[in-house]
C-alpha cells in the first residue's frame, strides 16, 4: 500500500542535514520523551555514517520504525528546533525516518545473560515492549501477555498509509526476537498470582474500552465505535460502513478512522462531525492534512443530539453552536444556539469521543477520578511490585510518551528488585 | 531604461570595458563560446593555451571533479585538463576573427613551448594575427613543458627569468602576461625574476595542485579512471584565500602588473583580489558552473560598489588593502573581549561549546535559559564564538579610555 509521506532521498536528507545547528545540549534531545541524541544523529547523516546514525537512536528508543513515521514532531523535538528562530525548524521526523528506511537493524547488539529473574509485562503495546527491551538490556527476561495483536495501537489501528503493516512487522518481530519477549495470549484479570509468581508486574494495558455518547439512537444499526472499527479495518476485513459516514469526535482517532473510511471507498462522504472550530481540532497538524488532501470533509460547530432513525441511521440532528472565550488550555469552549438544530442525513455514525481504561479488571489497583490507574513518581501502583504506565495512567498519549514510560518503569522496576522488594 | 555605469579604462594600454576576464580555460576553448561569452558582456578573453603544432595534447575524460557538502557542491572544482587542442594557426584565425567581431574587446591567446624557437613563433604568429595580448602559462599543474617532469617552469627562478625574457624579446611592444603558480618557496622572487624579464606583468595566479579526494569504500583518488587517477589543478571558492595571499604578497613587494586570477566567484570577490592589487580579475569556475549571464552581476555589483564608494573607475580600488596588510609582528594588539547581543542569539549554545573545547573556557552557560555570557577576565578577544555563531550576535568589543571599539564578524556573506 502507498504511503502518504515518502521518505526523503539521500540528497535531501543530506542538505536538510547541513541546516542542523547542532545545539549544545539541545533542546530537542530533552523535549523528545524518549531523549532520542537529534543533533548527534543529524550530524552522522551528514557525515554519511548512517550506521551510527541508526545505532544512536536504537539506543534510545525500541520504536524507531514508528516513531520515523508517526510522531508528532510539532508537539515535541521540531516545536522546540533552535533553526526555527532562523527560519523554519529541521524536519527531524523525517530525517529519523530517513535513517531507519536505510538501514537495517543494527547486529551488533550485546545482552548480557539472563541472571535477575522474570518480570510480567501485561499489554504489548509501545510502553510494555519498551518495557520489556530494557529489562532484557538489564539481565531480566519477560512474560508479556496480550490478548490482541502484538504492537499495541500502531499495530492494530494506524491506517497502513501511515503506517505500513510491513514496516510494523519489521519493528515488532525484532523487538520480541531480539529481546526474547515470551508472549502470552492469555487473558490477566488478577495481579495477585502474577506479584507471586515474577519479580514484578508492568500493567500497560492502554485503554481498551470507547466512551459512548449520551444521546438517544445509538443503539441503530449504523452506528460504530471508532477505534473497534479500526482494528476491523486493519485486520484486513471490511468496515461495512454506508456511503455517508459522520464521524462525532476532533481527536487523532476521530481523524484517522475518517481517514480509513474514505480510502477504503473513496465514493463514499466521510463528514468529521465537531462541536468546536478548526483550530480546536485536538488531532495532530499531519493527520489533519492527510485526512483533508483524501477528502474527508468537516462539520464545525456542531452539537450532537440525537442520531434519528427507525431501525437504521438516517441522520444526525446537531444544534449548532457559538465559540466563546478560551478556556485554561487555550482552546476556545462553546455554546449551543438555542433553536438551530438540523439533521445531518447520515447512514452511518462513527463515534470517537475518547476512550477509557477496563474498569472491570485489577480490582486491587487503586485509580483516579477519571478511572485511570494511579502511580507515584516511581511508577509503583498501590499494590507493590506492581507497576503501570502508558495510556492507563496518562489517558490517550503518543508512542514516544509510552516508550518514556516503559523506559522509565524498567528503571523503577530494576531498582526495586536490587533492592530486596 | 537604467544608465549602466561605465566601468571602463585603460589596462596595459589595452581598452576593457570592464574589469571582468574570461582566463585561459574551457569557456574560451570554443569560438562560439568565445563569441557568446564576449556578447555577454565580459571584457575580454584569453583564449585557452595553445602551442606549435609538433605538441601532442592527449586528454583523459572524466578530467572533472569537485569537493563540497550536499548543499554546497562546488566548493573546490579539479581537473586534469591539458592545453588547448586547437594549434598555434587555429588560434591565430579565432583571434582575427575575435578582433574583427569586437574590436572594442580584449583578444588574448595563452601560450606554452619549450623551446626558444618554439615560444618566439608562438607569438609572432599571434602577433600577426593582431593580438592584444599574450598570456604566458607557466603553470599548468599537469603537463608543464621544458623544465624537469612534473615540475612547473615558474617554480624555477632562472627558468621563469630566461624564458619571458625570450617571450617579450619577440612581443615587442605587445604586451605579456606571465600566469604562475601560487606553489613556490617565495613568489616574491618569481615577480622579481619577471620584472628583470621585462614582461609587462604577471597573472596571479593559476589553479593550485591538488588531490580533489580519495573514495574511502574503493580507495581510488578522484577523478578516478578505472581505478586510477592524477593529481588535478584546484579552482572555485575555496583557493580565493590563496590567490589573495598571493597577489598581495606580489603587490606588497615588486612594482609589476597583476591579472587577478583564481576563486573569484562574486563582484565582491573581483574587489578583494583587485584591492590587494589585481587590475582587473580572470574568471573561470564561475561561468563554467553558472554560466556567461554571471557577467551581468558582475558588472551591476561592481557598479553599485563604485557608487557606494565614490570611486570613479575600477582602477580606483586596485591595491587599496595593501596599506593595511602587515606582518603579525606589526599589528596592535587589542584589549577586548567577546560582546555577546542577547536580543539576537538564539541560544544554540556553538559559542559556548567553541570557547569550552576550542578556546579559552571564558563562556559561561545558563542550562536554564539557554544563554551564554562571557567571563571578561578569562576572554581575551580571539574571536572563535563569532566564527561559529551562525546569526552573527557576537563581536569582540574594545574598551579602552572611555572609547569603545567593536571587531565585527566579517565572513561568509
Amino acid at each position: 500500500m502507498e504511503e502518504f509521506e515518502k521518505t526523503l532521498t539521500r540528497q535531501q536528507a543530506a542538505i536538510e542535514a547541513e541546516r542542523c545547528l547542532y545545539c549544545y545540549d539541545a533542546p530537542c534531545q530533552a523535549k523528545c520523551p524518549a531523549h532520542v541524541p537529534v543533533p548527534e544523529f543529524i550530524q552522522s547523516i551528514r557525515s554519511g555514517n548512517l550506521h551510527g546514525a541508526r545505532t544512536l537512536l536504537q539506543s534510545a528508543h525500541p520504536f524507531i520504525e514508528t516513531c520515523g513515521r508517526i510522531c508528532p514532531e510539532e508537539a515535541f523535538c521540531q516545536s522546540v528546533c533552535t533553526r526555527s528562530k532562523i527560519d523554519a525548524p529541521l524536519r527531524i521526523r523525517e530525517l529519523h525516518r530517513f535513517v531507519t528506511d536505510s538501514t537495517d537493524p543494527s547486529d551488533r547488539m550485546e545482552l548480557p545473560e539472563v541472571t535477575l529473574g522474570k518480570v510480567a509485562i501485561i499489554g504489548a503495546g509501545p510502553a510494555g515492549l519498551a518495557c520489556a527491551r530494557e529489562l532484557r538490556v538489564r539481565g531480566f527476561s519477560c512474560d508479556v501477555f496480550e490478548t490482541r495483536q502484538v504492537g499495541g495501537v500502531p499495530s492494530q489501528e494506524v491506517s497502513t498509509h501511515r503506517y505500513p503493516r510491513e514496516v510494523d512487522e519489521r519493528e515488532v518481530r525484532f523487538l520480541t526476537s531480539t529481546f526474547a519477549a515470551h508472549v502470552r495470549t492469555e487473558r490477566v484479570t488478577d495481579l495477585k498470582p502474577l506479584v507471586a509468581g515474577y519479580e514484578a508486574v508492568f500493567v500497560a494495558t492502554g485503554l481498551p474500552s470507547e466512551s459512548d455518547m449520551n444521546v438517544e439512537g445509538t443503539e441503530l444499526v449504523g452506528v460504530y465505535h471508532a477505534r473497534e472499527l479500526l482494528r476491523k479495518m486493519k485486520s484486513g476485513a471490511i468496515s461495512g460502513a454506508g456511503n455517508r459516514v459522520g464521524v462525532i469526535g476532533g481527536g487523532n482517532v476521530a481523524i484517522e478512522v475518517a481517514s480509513m473510511l474514505r480510502e477504503e471507498d473513496p465514493t463514499r462522504d466521510v463528514t468529521v462531525v465537531y462541536r468546536r472550530g478548526i483550530k480546536e481540532l485536538k488531532a495532530f497538524k499531519k493527520e489533519i492534512e492527510e485526512a483533508t488532501e483524501i477528502g474527508v470533509t468537516y462539520q464545525f460547530l456542531a452539537i450532537p443530539d440525537k442520531i434519528v432513525g427507525s431501525q437504521h441511521v438516517e441522520g444526525l440532528q446537531v444544534t449548532q453552536a457559538h465559540l466563546c472565550g478560551e478556556d485554561e488550555s487555550g482552546r476556545c469552549s462553546f455554546e449551543p444556539l438555542p433553536g438551530s438544530s438540523f439533521i445531518i442525513p447520515l447512514d452511518t455514525v462513527v463515534v470517537a469521543i475518547g476512550q477509557r481504561v477496563d474498569e472491570g479488571v485489577f480490582p486491587g489497583l487503586v485509580r483516579s477520578d477519571s478511572g485511570l490507574i494511579s502511580v507515584g513518581e516511581n511508577m509503583q501502583t498501590s499494590m507493590p511490585g506492581v507497576y503501570a504506565g502508558g495510556d492507563a495512567i496518562h489517558g490517550a498519549q503518543t508512542v514516544v510518551e509510552a516508550v518514556r514510560d516503559g523506559k522509565k518503569a524498567a528503571e523503577q522496576i530494576a531498582a526495586f528488585v536490587a533492592g530486596g522488594k | 531604461m537604467y544608465r549602466e555605469h561605465d566601468l571602463s579604462y585603460d589596462f596595459l594600454g589595452i581598452h576593457l570595458e570592464n574589469p571582468f576576464i574570461l582566463s585561459a580555460a574551457p569557456p574560451t576553448d570554443e569560438l562560439d563560446m568565445a563569441i557568446d561569452g564576449l556578447k555577454a558582456g565580459w571584457a575580454g578573453v584569453v583564449l585557452k593555451t595553445t602551442s606549435v603544432e609538433s605538441n601532442p595534447v592527449n586528454l583523459k575524460y572524466p578530467m572533472m571533479s569537485s569537493f563540497g557538502t550536499a548543499a554546497h557542491k562546488l566548493w573546490g572544482l579539479g581537473n586534469i585538463d591539458l592545453i588547448s587542442q586547437y594549434h598555434i594557426g587555429e588560434i591565430c584565425e579565432r583571434v582575427t576573427a575575435l578582433k574583427r567581431m569586437f574590436p572594442t574587446k580584449m583578444i588574448a591567446a595563452s601560450i606554452m613551448g619549450s623551446r626558444k624557437e618554439d615560444w618566439q613563433s608562438l607569438v609572432w604568429q599571434l602577433k600577426k594575427a593582431g593580438v592584444d595580448l599574450v598570456e604566458c602559462s607557466f603553470s599548468c599543474p599537469q603537463g608543464s613543458m621544458g623544465e624537469a617532469a612534473g615540475r612547473m617552469l615558474a617554480q624555477s627562478v632562472e627558468a621563469t627569468e630566461k624564458v619571458a625574457r625570450w617571450v617579450k624579446e619577440a612581443a615587442e611592444e605587445t604586451p605579456v602576461l606571465i600566469k604562475i603558480t601560487p606553489q613556490v618557496t617565495d613568489i616574491v622572487e618569481i615577480a622579481r625574476a619577471l620584472n628583470r624579464a621585462g614582461v609587462d606583468g604577471v597573472t596571479a595566479s593559476n589553479s593550485v595542485p591538488a588531490l580533489i579526494g580519495v573514495d574511502v569504500e574503493t580507495l581510488e583518488p578522484r577523478p578516478s579512471l578505472f581505478g586510477e587517477g592524477a593529481y588535478s589543478g584546484m579552482t572555485g571558492m575555496a583557493i580565493k584565500p590563496l590567490t589573495l595571499r598571493t597577489i598581495a604578497e606580489i603587490a606588497r613587494n615588486v612594482d609589476i602588473t597583476i591579472s587577478g586570477n583564481g576563486g573569484a566567484y562574486s563582484w565582491s570577490d573581483a574587489v578583494e583580489l583587485m584591492a590587494v592589487g589585481a587590475s582587473n580579475v580572470q574568471f573561470c569556475t564561475l561561468p563554467m558552473h553558472h554560466g556567461f549571464g554571471t557577467i551581468r552581476d558582475l558588472k551591476s555589483g561592481l557598479a553599485d560598489y563604485l557608487d557606494r564608494k565614490g570611486c570613479a573607475s575600477p582602477l580606483d580600488i586596485v591595491g587599496k588593502a595593501l596599506k593595511n596588510i602587515k606582518g603579525q609582528e606589526e599589528l596592535v594588539a587589542p584589549c577586548s573581549h567577546s560582546d555577546i547581543d542577547l536580543d539576537k542569539c538564539i541560544g544554540c549554545g556553538n559559542c559556548f561549546r567553541a570557547c569550552s573545547d576550542g578556546a579559552h573556557r571564558a563562556i559561561l552557560w545558563d542550562a536554564e535559559k539557554r544563554q551564554p555570557s562571557v567571563d571578561a577576565e578569562k576572554c581575551p578577544g580571539c574571536g572563535q564564538c563569532m566564527q561559529v555563531c551562525p546569526v552573527n550576535a557576537i563581536r569582540m568589543k574594545e574598551e579602552l579610555d572611555g572609547k569603545v571599539h567593536y571587531f565585527e564578524f566579517k565572513g561568509a556573506r
